[in-house]
């Protein structure tokens, strides 16, 4: 699986970038299978891509469509698949969306992932032996009926949750407020 | 097939809402290339060049590059341009972040934005579709605010937002233009542009993949650019401290400007550096659209949190005005980027008014009692609140420092630290003089990005010998040979601005060159982008912003520096005893560029 560290991603959307470019020989946020998402307010950046939950939610496909890889990874059959879009409905995270009637979902690049390629802070990291480790059962009550980008983004607060405490304990002075109020 | 261009412009008038789009030009285009160049001729063919820049009549343009948003690290650059509020001259300001590449992906090359709206509105681009949509539940509000507003309104968190603050709605000329809350269009007042036509902000989401003409060659070109800016020896350094670094570099060559120029060196820069801010405050990187340097930063303070500073904004607000306090300068960063205004400008004025006070040209009563003292915390932040709401004397120091001087006279202009009215920036020009030249002749004003000369630092006087004709272009307290360094780097500015990219990385890592451009852009665009071809538009571009200006009523006697520069020597350290013979420069460089004497290039 592709794990995540969001304490060390800077928002850069490379990965967004090297995938789709790798896949399409096009720079295209739908036709990336990683998406990053940025809390602007918050500092938070979190590349949000398949996590080989425990659930499988996407394939409950009505075509039967998609099916595991050896690595986890989800694979996608094209002929098969009618471009409904339940899968990117049942996923609790927004990593499997349609875009252009096609789902599009980590496919890990048969084995060698650009994204974590191209990440220089590691932020994102390979582990080719390791699935299923994550469930996405609370997950999936929250984000029931969301839209992809607005499951992300409540993937993204919950996940970089502890990384954001780390950070306001450095705080000195936990009162202070923001310079906006001082005057 | 359109490859590179996003391929089309977009026109909008707020008087009357008209909104039109047109195609983009590919024929055109390989004689303008794209982004600031691109901007810069839509100005001189269409903008009556006797408005005031404050009027409906005023053009506001955002340009793209034929590059941006594509592969190419550091291509996230967009730029706006305008007849500058501050100047009167040719205005223009770049930032990077993510909404120059999702203006690509929405298939836009430029926007051009003329009238005023009745009431305030903003801008909201998806792919084809295009609304003026009210604004005034957002006038107010601060950049932050506005963004975050934005995208929840249209319940996409993934819309990239270009937005003012309060200082842009309020008019103060140095008002900047925001994305991703701290990416900013710093100079020049374009936010100041955007208040004038009660345009709060440009919301655009784009789906369009953006396609390159010849994917495997641009692949390999992108390749090599990426190997080679991790191969830099300052890679590590620029990842860790990002532009901060200049803090610590610039002081140890005794041109940290501190106490308003009147010093070089700082000593307690241990407190105010990049290091410490790496150190202290610093939780995490930040980056602009598919860059592998990450250069800029997140920060968590006691009081505030945000991302950057820059260095000019880090060394206007600790040592140029004599603070002592890095949590202090961070406060300050965040209230900025929040309200929307340019720090160098801001702390110009501020700078300005603290020398005077300092030698009894001003005194307090001037100030509305604000004790603009060396350091004084209060006082400081007391002022740039006055300023973004034009309260009392802030309404003064909202129309810049040239105005400000001129207003109180007494002697106090000769303190005022601007070229063409636009406000040096923190690099002392005593001690690197194609910077010094750089400032002089720049289109825009006293600011570097119109060349960033960075190779007068290199020491690297074999290969000065080789590209200028003497060594001493790599000697950076040399002026011979400065002409020519300043004409080179002048053209590949300007090609960066046009492709676009980031000029930390095409220029100050040196990057970028001529051939490698023309490559990129041939097999970017699929267009005839011929070595020729490109040095020809950069030329010709040089050549229409100097007619331009001067159309605006400029001359060469404004090719010029601050008195300081000129005739005082710093007192202390590595560039002790040194001056800028800046006529001697500013001659050689028309003498460079073909011009007359009065720097006509009629």
């Amino acid at each position: 699986m592709i794990r995540l560290d969001v304490s060390k991603c800077s928002g850069c959307r490379r990965c967004e970038v090297a995938c789709a470019f790798f896949h399409e020989e096009r720079v295209s946020r739908g036709m990336s299978r990683i998406k990053v998402v940025k809390i602007e307010d918050k500092g938070i950046d979190v590349a949000v891509v398949c996590q080989q939950c425990q659930e499988r939610y996407c394939m409950k496909c009505p075509e039967s469509a998609i099916a595991v890889g050896e690595m986890g990874q989800i694979l996608v059959d094209l002929e098969r698949c009618t471009g409904c879009g339940a899968c990117e409905k049942q996923c609790p995270i927004g990593a499997i969306e349609m875009f252009d009637d096609t789902p599009f979902v980590c496919d890990l690049c048969g084995g060698d992932p650009q994204c974590v390629r191209e990440c220089t802070l590691g932020a994102i990291t390979f582990e080719p032996r390791v699935m299923e480790i994550v469930s996405l059962k609370d997950m999936r009550k929250k984000t029931r009926g969301l839209t992809p980008e607005a499951k992300r983004v409540h993937f993204a607060l919950i996940t970089s949750h502890d990384t954001r405490e780390r950070w306001l304990d450095r705080r000195a002075d936990p009162c202070a407020t923001g310079m906006v109020d001082r005057f | 097939m359109r490859y590179g261009y996003g391929g089309s412009i977009l026109r909008v008038d707020l008087t009357s809402g008209r909104i039109h789009r047109e195609k983009t030009d590919p024929e055109y285009m390989v004689t303008v290339i794209g982004g600031r160049g691109f901007n810069s001729r839509r100005l001189s063919a269409e903008l009556e060049r006797s408005i005031d820049p404050l009027s409906p009549e005023n053009l506001l343009l955002v340009g793209l590059g034929p590059l941006t948003g594509t592969l190419l690290t550091g291509s996230a650059f967009f730029t706006i341009s305008g007849k500058s509020p501050l100047t009167g001259i040719l205005g223009d300001s770049a930032a990077g972040g993510h909404f120059g590449p999702e203006l690509k992906q929405a298939g836009y090359d430029q926007i051009i934005i003329t009238g005023r709206s009745k009431g305030p509105g903003y801008l909201l681009i998806a792919d084809d579709r295009v609304e003026i949509r009210d604004a005034s539940n957002l006038w107010g509000k601060d950049i932050w605010e506005t963004t975050s507003a934005i995208r929840s309104d249209l319940g996409d968190n993934a819309v990239q937002v270009l937005a003012i603050g309060p200082a842009g709605e309020n008019l103060v000329k140095f008002a900047t233009v925001a994305c991703n809350n701290s990416r900013m269009c710093g100079r020049t007042g374009m936010g100041c542009l955007f208040g004038s036509k009660h345009l709060k902000a440009i919301a655009v989401r784009g789906t369009s993949p953006v396609k390159v003409a010849d994917p495997a060659t641009y692949g390999k070109l992108c390749k090599a650019i990426d190997q080679k800016i991790v191969a830099h020896p300052e890679f590590e350094k620029r990842k860790a401290l990002g532009t901060t670094m200049l803090m610590t570099a610039l002081n140890s060559l005794g041109i940290l400007p501190t106490d308003h120029f009147q010093k070089g060196l700082c000593h307690y820069l241990d407190r105010v550096s990049g290091e410490r801010l790496a150190r202290d405050f610093k939780v995490k990187n930040k980056s602009c659209f598919n860059c592998n340097v990450h250069c800029s930063r997140y920060y968590v303070t006691s009081e505030a949190e945000g991302e950057g500073p820059e260095y000019e904004t880090l060394c206007t607000y600790t040592s140029r005005l004599g603070n002592d306090d890095l949590e202090f300068a961070l406060r300050i960063n965040t209230f900025l980027n929040r309200m929307g205004m340019d720090s160098v400008s801001s702390g110009e004025t501020l700078g300005w008014a603290m020398e005077c006070l300092q030698r009894g040209l001003l005194t307090t009563e001037d100030l509305d009692g604000v004790d603009l003292r060396w350091g004084n915390q209060k006082a400081i932040e007391k002022m740039l609140h006055m300023i973004v709401y034009r309260q009392g004397i802030g309404d003064a120091f909202a129309e810049g420092t040239r105005s400000l001087a001129a207003r109180f006279g007494r002697g106090t202009e000769a303190y005022a630290f601007h070229v063409k009215g636009l406000d040096l920036i923190c690099g002392d020009p005593r001690g690197i003089k194609a910077y010094g030249l750089t400032y002089a002749i720049a289109s825009r004003g006293g600011d570097h990005l119109r060349a960033e000369p960075f190779f007068e630092l290199t020491e690297r006087y074999d290969e000065a010998e080789k590209r200028f004709g003497t060594k001493e272009a790599a000697n950076r307290l040399a002026e011979d040979g400065k002409a020519a360094l300043v004409d080179y780097s002048e053209r590949l500015a300007l090609a960066t601005d046009c492709l676009t990219m980031c000029k930390n990385i095409g220029l100050c890592m040196d990057i970028l060159d001529f051939e490698t451009s023309s490559r990129l852009l041939r097999a970017g665009t699929g267009l005839a982008f011929t070595p020729e071809r490109v040095d020809e538009a950069l030329e010709n571009h040089i050549r229409a912003d100097r007619l331009l200006n001067i159309e605006f009523g400029l001359d060469g006697s404004q090719d010029s520096l601050p008195r300081r520069f000129v005739d005082e020597p710093l007192e202390e350290g590595p560039t002790k005893d040194c001056v800028v013979n800046i006529k001697k420069m500013v001659k050689e460089y028309y003498h460079v560029k073909g011009w007359d004497e009065t720097g006509n290039p009629r």
